[in-house]
């Protein structure tokens, strides 16, 4: 294990590597090393130290942050300027087993976003500009730290969700929102997927601004403390301020009266838990998410059910989906038939209670072109594979 | 502007190489006429002019794989070009370069409601996506003001925004899908109808890369549902100053405006001679400050940033309170340019940004350039988000006018730079602030963003000469320096 405390430590610790020809596994609070591949390394290069926020305007809607920060820290800031990250990284330490939701550096790598992915953005789109270490022992940097800027190659689309494979970095800087003042959620009971799915489409046709959508299972919903009159649960959450929220419920129930309505704090409770994925914790199995077209949920939900014992749920209005299921390569592999019978989209293995991810990937699988496109794009970054080697997939 | 010299083995054999386009497309795809191409000589940016080599229509994706994969065996510069709007030169030909005109690509695929996207040609207007699937009550949000010409697909490749996108994002943040075309003629899919990547996000680089990696053959773009009202005030204020924080208050105060403008007196007085908007001329600044959303939202939004105006010391304020009375508050800005044209008779628009606290300081930086220049700038500002259009006024047929006025140009994007801002917020790099790109970036910085290009078009044949100041070969910028030893493998390919 070795400590860098700044970018320059790291850039020797690169450095030295290059020359051993080794590998690092580039940690901080190691809170979600257990997504992806395992990684062939030699040492720990540990970043833990790269702590601390170094800019916040509010007013500005810019925070600059350490990568090692830890994710309650930066909550902590946002929230006393009543700001928050937009994107709504779940905390998925129950789901995973591990300690605290990890830092914001490990958000970034994994491009992590919740519930208001659908209509706010994902971790990547939050992402202004940053400060690294390639895997050549280079500082470089991209973007910067205001809201508008085309200047140069955006890198930090390419940098989030790279798994630390590209590069090390330190000072982040990302785009802030204002939190909504309040929110409340509605219920709508539904036949089947289909028709949560179909009930989604209605709301997001209308003028009433929903910011959230999740389908869950009756008895999953029941599990969570909530009756539900028909065999799928549609929850919608509406955000803003307090007048606007209460009047586009009154008028998505007067459209649909079988509907119910849950205040504030009820309805916060339940989209934490949604995000977090804490409606799976307690299942046995594998866990997968699959992101695909939304109305495409129900074939491919129906397909797997045909196959499995499945329990599942859906968020982003039916783009992601939560599935946990046996452990082994079968499951995944009818997850990703399912997936390519019905369109576009990706299936990763998050929890893998069998080492199933020795047997399959836990990544999507590329085809040739896009694998050979992946391995340049690594090589121009990391060129002799110190960083974080083999965590996406082979040589990458 | 220096461009990459032409390789004049391959100007020689033009007519060769046309007579081999034709053959591997078909005739009537090939403009081949100096008149023909002439049409293409030059992008929004007007003053740099260049007849392309040939210009190629192509009218299928596998015409474009075709072409790609002809230039890369023959070592042939390709120039992609959408509508041809880019203000920054993206679409600029180059002599010795083959210009690969998307305008044939102009149906819209798929229109689906229940996964809320549009699929469509490269080629297909901006403004053509709106008008698609408003009759249903949808939008698609990024709004250049050249929506009505340019391209979904130059769109992907400048990154486009537009006065929205302080609340909505730039394309990058509206963009689900692509395919594009590589210049090896390879046709890769990148994102759908699902969200995210789950692997390196190709698409999110694609997006504003200026054509240096890839040619964009479709797109998959997000609608969303129109808001049910749209008000805006307009408000005047006797100094930028109190303008300027009045902007910060805004959004201090929790509050995300569809958009937040800002202009100068100089801009306000051109504007309401062409527009008769009842901008408030006496005015130092005024700000157009757009609210969207469900009508009770509105107004209740209205009345507090009104207070918020009051508070900071507004001079005039005024709210719409019909579609007619905001399309006229719009009126004003949105003919800012065509104004500023009518009372001098050229201006070079500039387009950079900076943190916003910063913007009473900039203000009396430009004045004060403005004397030592000798040159009128006109103001209008996406304020909102910091990102900043003066338009430099200047006469290009008095001498030396076009030079003092890139020159002042230059400095304003420099001090952008430093006071902690960026070159360009939405217009792109292209020609027009290539060589500035050391301002803003160390040659490290660079390099790592060329090897990228590397990793996509390693012989530099995808529109050279625009972006980066100086091309490195790949082989050069693959290079390691290893310390305490011998670099490993040194027989393992890199850049």
């Amino acid at each position: 294990m070795i400590k860098a405390t700044g970018l320059e430590d790291a850039a020797a610790v690169i450095a030295d590597a290059m020359a051993k020809q080794q590998h690092l596994n580039v940690q901080s609070m190691a809170t979600k090393s257990a997504l992806g591949r395992n990684v062939s390394y030699d040492s720990y290069l540990d970043v833990s130290a790269f702590r601390g926020i170094r800019d916040y305007q509010p007013d500005e809607l810019v925070l600059t942050v350490r990568a090692g920060t830890p994710m309650h820290e930066v909550e902590a800031a946002l929230a006393c300027a009543n700001q928050m990250l937009a994107f709504e990284a779940p905390d998925l330490h129950k789901l995973l087993g591990t300690q605290s939701a990890g830092t914001i550096g490990g958000v970034l790598a994994t491009n992590a976003s919740g519930p208001r992915r659908i209509t706010a953005g994902a971790a990547r789109d939050y992402l202004l500009g940053f400060d690294a270490i390639s895997g050549r022992g280079e500082r470089f940097k991209s973007g910067g730290k205001v809201m508008k800027n085309v200047t140069g190659y955006d890198l930090s689309k390419l940098i989030c969700g790279s798994y630390g494979t590209l590069a090390v970095f330190d000072e982040i800087t990302f785009k802030t929102l204002p939190r909504p003042e309040t929110n409340i959620s509605l219920l709508f009971g539904c036949k089947n997927m289909a028709a949560a799915v179909a009930k989604i489409t209605s709301v997001f046709a209308s003028p009433h601004e929903p910011n959230a959508a999740a389908i869950l299972p009756g008895s999953m919903a029941a599990s969570a403390g909530i009756d539900v009159p028909g065999a799928m649960l549609v929850i919608i959450r509406l955000e803003g301020i307090d007048v606007s929220v209460t009047d586009r419920a009154l008028h998505l129930l007067s459209a649909d009266p079988s509907g119910t309505e849950i205040d504030e704090s009820s309805s916060s409770a339940l989209w934490q838990r949604i995000r977090d994925v804490e409606l799976l914790v307690n299942q046995p199995g594998d866990v997968w998410k699959l992101s695909c077209a939304p109305a495409a949920a129900p074939n491919i939900i129906g397909a797997v059910q045909d196959q499995f014992d499945i329990t599942f749920f859906a968020d982003w209005a039916g783009g992601l989906l939560w599935l946990a299921g046996p452990p082994g390569a079968s499951f995944g592999t009818a997850l990703r038939a399912a997936l390519a019978d019905n369109g576009s989209g990706y299936a990763q293995l998050v929890r893998d209670q069998a080492n199933t991810k020795t047997v399959i990937s836990p990544f999507q699988p590329l085809s040739s072109a896009h694998y050979a496109l992946h391995k340049r794009v690594k090589a121009a970054f990391d060129p002799l594979s110190v960083l974080n080697l083999g965590r996406m997939h082979d040589g990458i | 502007m220096q461009m990459p010299e032409p390789d004049h083995s391959v100007i020689d054999r033009r007519d060769a190489i046309c007579r081999d386009l034709c053959n591997l497309i078909a005739d009537h795809c090939v403009v081949d006429s100096v008149e023909g191409r002439r049409a293409y000589d030059a992008d929004g940016l007007s003053a740099y002019r260049q007849l392309p080599l040939a210009v190629v229509l192509p009218e299928t994706v596998e015409q474009i794989a075709a072409v790609m994969k002809y230039c890369h065996s023959e070592g042939i510069k390709v120039v992609p070009r959408g509508a041809g709007t880019s203000l920054s030169g993206g679409a600029l030909p180059l002599a010795d370069a083959i210009l690969v005109g998307l305008g044939k690509f102009n149906r819209i695929l798929d229109i689906d409601y229940a996964n809320r996207c549009v699929v469509a040609q490269p080629g297909v207007t901006n403004l053509a996506i709106t008008h698609a699937v408003e009759a249903d009550g949808f939008y698609y949000a990024p709004d250049p003001s050249s929506q009505i010409a340019c391209s979904v697909g130059g769109n992907v490749a400048e990154n486009s925004g537009g006065v929205h996108c302080l609340k909505y994002g730039l394309t990058t943040n509206n963009l689900l899908g692509i395919e594009l075309v590589t210049i090896e003629g390879e046709i890769l899919r990148l994102g759908g109808k699902h969200l995210d990547a789950g692997d390196y996000d190709l698409m999110g680089v694609m997006t504003g890369s200026e054509g240096l990696l890839g040619v964009v053959s479709e797109v998959t773009l997000r609608i969303l549902q129109k808001p049910a009202t749209q008000r805006a005030l307009l408000v005047g204020f006797d100094d930028t100053g109190s303008a300027a924080e009045a902007v910060g208050d805004v959004i201090a105060a929790g509050i995300i405006p569809a958009g937040m403008e800002m202009m100068d007196g100089l801009a306000i007085n051109a504007a309401e001679d062409f527009a008769k908007a009842g901008y408030p001329r006496g005015a130092a600044a005024l700000l157009i400050i757009e609210l969207d959303g469900p009508e009770i939202e509105v107004n209740t939004l209205i009345d507090r940033v009104t207070r918020i105006m009051d508070t900071a010391g507004a001079s005039s304020l005024k709210v719409s309170n019909s579609e007619e009375e905001r399309n006229l508050f719009w009126a004003g800005r949105k003919s800012a340019f065509p104004a500023v044209g009518r009372i001098s008779p050229d201006y070079l628009c500039m387009d950079g940004t900076i943190p916003r606290r910063r913007l009473p300081d900039m203000m009396v930086r430009m004045a004060s350039l403005s004397q030592k220049y000798g040159l009128r700038v006109a103001n209008v500002f996406h304020a909102g988000d910091g990102n900043l259009h003066p338009l430099i006024l200047f006469d290009a047929n008095e001498a030396g006018e076009l030079q003092r006025a890139e020159d002042f140009g230059a400095d304003i994007l420099r001090a952008c730079v430093e006071m902690g801002g960026v070159l360009t917020g939405e217009h792109g790099v292209g020609v027009e602030k290539r060589d500035l790109m050391s301002i803003q970036f160390t040659e490290d910085d660079l390099k790592q963003q060329q090897r990228l290009k590397c990793a996509f078009d390693a012989d530099h044949l995808l529109n050279p000469g625009k972006v980066f100041p100086h091309l490195h070969r790949c082989a050069e910028l693959g290079r390691l320096h290893v310390h305490r030893g011998k670099m490993p493998f040194p027989d393992l390919p890199r850049f």
